[in-house]
């Protein structure tokens, strides 16, 4: 299991590096650069040259890949092309509130998937099955940005229930506002928990017709030890799996999320500066999200390891 | 000159009703004096943001969302008046030698936020700082460019003398653009803004808000707000949250949020006309549009009203291809362009624009570009042209369409006429779109600034005017109304062009 | 199919045979047939529409264009931001929204299932990591981030769109197509198979790449619903197609403002994404259920997880 683990951490390490050039090579090539973006419609030819050559975007690509990745190594992230800033600072403001948002959706979704999808493949076909099953359905047919707007003019501009954006909070505020968290949290819940009930309902279904259940009951063994200690670790796998891509639907979600409800999150940074080519400021953003993305992949490749130990069999 | 004006002087005006609407128009009643003003109280407006590109330099400034903050903290010596003519700010009045190269202006006695007294050397460093040829990235540098620093000086303890390199009768208006804001001598670090403004500097997220307090000692009087936040936030966040009641003020709003918030009784626009201009930009510096037959046709087959129907929802007044109705220097006179089909298609076949295909060169980087670009093709086609519509990069499209394109989008918000003419008509202007370049215009242009005179630089402007409708490449179809929403617990709001002085001023506001 | 008869007919758990399930498994197919020919409809309504509409739409548009986002009576679904017939609009939008969704899938297991079955067959260890490796790179890199850059890079291209989310579809397809492959070749069948003498041909792609459909098939709908969405919420964001193109979820983005102005130019392309995902989704749900009612043994070799397949070998 260790040297598992040790493996899977090394290729992850190597990935991120790997990601690190591609992510460079795909920025250059985007038309226009920092200084001709910052100066869109304002200045003229001479001052964007200057401009450049202060950003040192005059220097050949593969030089400004190596300074990078020279002062990363020291813990240096580097500076905005844009702002001036540190983009740890930029990085250090925009992911908190993202991984607020990701967090809580995953800790409502993950338990609610679990016990819903068990219960439900326990009892497939049945009345509860078929309304989890059709209210999901049509949860994760209804376009996040659809579902965002609906829920906007709804329950904040109709009813004034609850507020409509996050403008002008901060994240002090968030902990005494919980009402801020509600909208967003609910459109990010309803294609996760979707998916994940479905992947975990198909696995407790795999796991109570496969042959050790059926061989289990007959010698006898009770119900709910059954569930507990046969079907449920065997049902999580597939769940623990989509985990990780469902990390991924997630941080696309968050975009849309960020955008209707005005969240200072990570995603709106990382179009922000792909917008503004900030190459400083979309590698840092980059790599944490697939530093993040790969962590959960790995962590999920541990648990199903864990859970049913064959499954690296297949791998 | 300019007399003196604070504002008291223009609250004493706003007691008498609505005083914008004498200016220019008063759309909502949010701006109207119901109630009488009231000290304390928190302002949050949102602005369209920029994320990590927003910043507190003031000579950095380049957005919206940046210019309003930095106006709360800050002040320009001139700022300019509701019909684009410098008035005073810093500097309570000014005058200049007969052959408007020398300029003195004499500040106020006004007080920056650590209590210094503001005083020429102040105004030197600011100007210094802006030209620092180091700093690319200040956007004044290129208007300033014709001081000749080594030579501006101190008079007394009031009183700056700003020297030129070349005259210029228009150089106050030139102290009013972008980025020209007064700052402490020394000041270095701009996490740390000290400023001659209404409002402290309290704390700033770049992307997300500036929160800035009340100062008491501000030279035009303490402003009634306690605290002005001005914050960031997409076009989709300020429509729900000023509905909501989570903001008090947004900032740039569509024509569609305004049909959607009619018989709202807790929002109402405040809508101020002719806040810049729409249109189109034809490259007369090649075929076909070189031939001012080929340009004119395009003029003529324009159905102005559709596009304003469309692309401004009717909130707009229709173009003269002029650019700056309502401003200093403005040809009225001259009759309002029609659309003539006849005409357009005699002239089209003349300049052998029929047997083209022309380029149509556009981008979502404006709300309505690429609405007004397929509206320009369906009309250009029944014309019997052939317009093709091509979509590039926003990010990079002013740019771009320098040299990509015959014909692409245009719109320029509010500024002095002469400022529009060397920014966007002259050979070497930055953003010459019509690729306009005529080198007895551009010298017509320097001797016309150079006239001391009003009425007979007046005339020589509008020559120069009448020259670019008739022969240029700027089909000017409308002037839009500029949009804001504001809360209507929020009072004295006036409503002014993008630029002008009074445009995102909050000194005078105050909430119930 | 046919080798599924050398299986021996395994017996019915007879915990499975309670009447109160065998109730319900009845009923459930009455219900089962109603809810396929609804699935049926709601599928066919937009994709008649996207490939049939355009022929039709001259006829909406015959009343020529009206003020923007007016209900004036002579456009029955009123018009949109341009002043177009959105009932034309509609008649219009189905190909490119379909079309993008449905290619960038279709594209991700052209190219992704050609590698994951390779990888699966192939007799080399080394040909296998040649193979995964660098899908295993590429699978954290962020959809999001994917999306932006060719969304920016790409402006206004439904191509690049379209691509981009064949991209991000592509790793994830490989590893699906490999697993189920692997699981089949291990199987007892392609072992019967082998052991006949059946060419290696005939057992990989005949019977490997056979079994391998259903669980595709299964697999696209959610994908398909997820290729809609991402494509959709690229435009919301400004990243996708023109904002005049005629395009369903263009439509949407661009007139998401007049929800309540003229809550047909957003309600009527939204219900037509709404039909066809949800109508996708159930048609899945019901192949799935029709895999899960097959006789056990025919399902074990394909769907059941080896390990479980492994563990009751040794039982």
């Amino acid at each position: 299991m260790a040297r598992h683990a040790l493996r899977r951490v090394l290729l992850a390490l190597a990935q991120l590096v790997l990601l690190a050039v591609l992510v460079f090579l795909l920025t250059s090539l985007l038309p226009g650069d920092a200084a001709d973006v910052l100066f869109n419609d304002k200045a003229g030819t001479e001052q964007i040259a200057r401009l450049r050559h202060e950003m040192g975007l005059d220097q050949p690509p593969a030089q400004r890949f190596l300074d990078w990745a020279k002062d990363l190594v020291t813990g240096d992230a580097g500076t905005s092309l844009t702002g001036g800033q540190s983009v740890s600072g930029i990085v250090a403001h925009s992911v908190g509130a993202t991984a607020l948002l990701a967090g809580v959706t995953a800790a409502i979704a993950v338990p609610v998937a679990l016990v819903l999808g068990l219960v439900t493949g326990c009892r497939a076909g049945g009345r509860l099955d078929r309304t989890v099953t059709a209210v999901t359905l049509a949860l994760s047919s209804v376009p996040d940005f659809v579902l965002s707007l609906a829920l906007v003019a709804v329950f904040a501009l109709k009813l004034g229930w609850l507020p409509s954006t996050w403008i002008g909070a901060t994240t002090g505020d968030l902990l005494t506002r919980p009402g801020l968290l509600v909208l967003p949290v609910v459109v990010l819940l309803a294609r996760t928990v979707s998916q994940l009930i479905r992947q975990f309902r198909a696995g407790t279904l795999g796991a109570l017709n496969s042959g050790y259940a059926r061989h289990a009951r007959r010698l006898g063994v009770p119900r709910t030890r059954l569930l507990l200690r046969h079907v449920l670790p065997n049902a999580a796998v597939p769940g623990v799996q989509q985990l990780a891509r469902t990390g991924d639907a997630l941080l696309g979600g968050v975009l849309v999320v960020e955008a209707v409800f005005a969240v200072p999150g990570a995603a709106t940074a990382l179009i922000d500066a792909v917008r503004s080519r900030d190459v400083p400021t979309v590698q840092a953003l980059t790599l944490l999200l697939a530093a993040a993305a790969l962590f959960l992949n790995v962590a999920a490749d541990l648990v199903s390891h864990r859970l049913s130990p064959r499954v690296e069999v297949l791998r | 000159m300019p007399e003196e004006r604070t504002r008291r002087h223009v609250l004493g005006l706003a007691g008498g009703g609505c005083a914008a609407a004498l200016l220019s128009g008063c759309d909502g009643s949010a701006s109207a004096g119901t109630t009488r003003p009231r000290r304390g109280g928190t302002l949050r407006a949102a602005f369209p943001g920029a994320g990590a590109k927003e910043t507190l330099d003031p000579h950095k400034q380049r957005q919206f969302v940046d210019i309003a903050r930095h106006k709360a903290m800050f002040d320009k010596l001139v700022e300019l008046g509701p019909t684009l003519r410098p008035v005073p700010r810093l500097a309570r009045s000014w005058e200049s030698s007969a052959d408007s190269t020398v300029w003195r202006f004499r500040l106020r006695k006004a007080v920056f936020h650590d209590g210094h007294r503001l005083e020429p050397e102040d105004v030197l460093y600011s100007l210094h700082r802006i030209l620092d040829p180091h700093a690319a990235d200040h956007l004044a540098a290129n208007s300033l460019s014709a001081l000749d620093l080594g030579n501006c000086r101190a008079v007394g303890k009031d009183t700056v003398e700003l020297r030129l390199k070349k005259p210029s009768a228009e150089f106050p208006s030139l102290l009013a653009v972008t980025g020209a804001l007064i700052v402490r001598r020394g000041y270095r670090n701009p996490e740390k803004p000290v400023g001659t403004g209404a409002f402290r500097f309290a704390s700033f997220q770049a992307g997300r808000s500036l929160s800035a307090h009340r100062f008491d000692d501000h030279w035009a009087g303490a402003p009634y707000l306690d605290e002005l936040r001005i914050l960031s936030a997409e076009s989709e966040a300020r429509n729900s949250a000023v509905q909501a009641g989570e903001i008090d003020y947004a900032h740039e709003m569509s024509p569609t949020f305004a049909r959607l918030i009619e018989g709202n009784s807790r929002v109402a626009l405040v809508s101020t006309p002719l806040s810049g201009v729409d249109g189109f930009a034809l490259k007369t510096d090649r075929p076909p549009f070189d031939d001012p037959d080929a340009a004119m046709a395009a003029k003529l087959l324009v159905d102005r009203e559709r596009l304003i129907e469309v692309v401004s929802g009717n909130r707009a007044q229709p173009g003269n291809d002029l650019y700056g109705k309502g401003y200093a220097y403005y040809p009225s006179h001259l009759p309002q362009r029609e659309q003539d089909l006849a005409q357009a298609r005699r002239l089209a076949r003349r300049s052998g624009l029929l047997n083209r295909r022309l380029t149509f060169y556009t981008s979502t980087v404006v709300d309505g570009f690429v609405n007004a670009a397929h509206l320009f093709a369906d009309m250009a086609g029944e014309a019997g042209l052939r317009v093709e519509v091509v979509s590039g990069p926003p990010e990079t499209y002013n740019t771009d369409q320098l040299t990509t394109g015959d014909i692409g989008n245009h719109r320029c918000g509010a500024m002095p006429i002469p400022t529009y003419i060397s920014e966007r008509l002259l050979d070497g202007s930055p953003q010459n779109a019509s690729a306009w370049k005529h080198p007895d215009f551009d010298e017509d242009f320097v001797h016309a600034q150079g006239i001391k005179k009003e009425t007979a630089r007046t005339r020589a402007y509008g020559a120069l005017q009448r020259t670019i409708r008739d022969e240029g490449g700027l089909v000017l179809w409308g002037h839009p109304d500029w949009l804001n929403a504001v809360a209507t617990s929020v009072h004295g709001v006036k409503p002014a062009p993008p630029n002008t002085d009074d445009w995102a001023r909050f000194d005078a506001v105050w909430v119930d | 199919m046919s080798g599924h008869t050398a299986q021996p007919p395994p017996a019915r758990p007879a915990a499975r045979g309670s009447g109160g399930r065998a109730g319900t498994a009845r009923k459930k197919g009455a219900g089962g047939a109603a809810t396929t020919a609804v699935a049926a409809v709601l599928f066919a309504v937009p994709v008649v529409t996207a490939l049939f509409g355009p022929l039709l739409a001259p006829l909406a548009e015959a009343s020529g264009p009206g003020a923007p986002y007016a209900l004036d009576g002579r456009h029955p679904l009123g018009t949109d931001g341009l002043g177009r017939d959105v009932l034309a609009l509609l008649l219009r939008g189905g190909g490119s929204t379909l079309g993008s969704a449905l290619g960038a899938v279709a594209l991700a297991y052209l190219v992704g299932g050609a590698v994951g079955l390779a990888a699966a067959v192939s007799r080399h260890r080394w040909v296998d990591e040649l193979l995964m490796r660098p899908v295993e790179v590429v699978l954290p890199i962020p959809s999001l981030l994917v999306i932006s850059l060719v969304g920016v890079g790409r402006h206004g291209n439904a191509w690049a769109v379209t691509m981009a989310v064949a991209l991000v579809n592509t790793p994830v397809a490989a590893r699906l197509v490999r697993a189920a492959a692997l699981r089949a070749a291990a199987g007892p069948v392609a072992e019967a198979m082998r052991m006949q003498g059946e060419s290696r041909l005939r057992v990989q792609l005949g019977y490997v790449g056979g079994s391998v459909l259903p669980v595709v098939a299964a697999d696209v709908g959610t994908r398909v619903t997820g290729a809609v969405f991402t494509v959709a919420a690229a435009n919301f964001l400004g990243l996708g197609m023109e904002p005049t193109a005629p395009d369903w979820g263009v439509t949407i983005a661009a007139s998401r403002e007049a929800l309540l102005v003229q809550p047909w130019s957003v309600c009527a392309p939204t219900a037509m994404l709404l039909m066809f995902t949800v109508g996708l989704n159930l048609l899945g749900d019901r192949l799935l259920d029709r895999r899960d009612r097959r006789p056990p043994g025919d399902r074990r070799d394909r769907r059941a997880r080896v390990p479980v397949a492994r563990k009751e070998g040794r039982t």
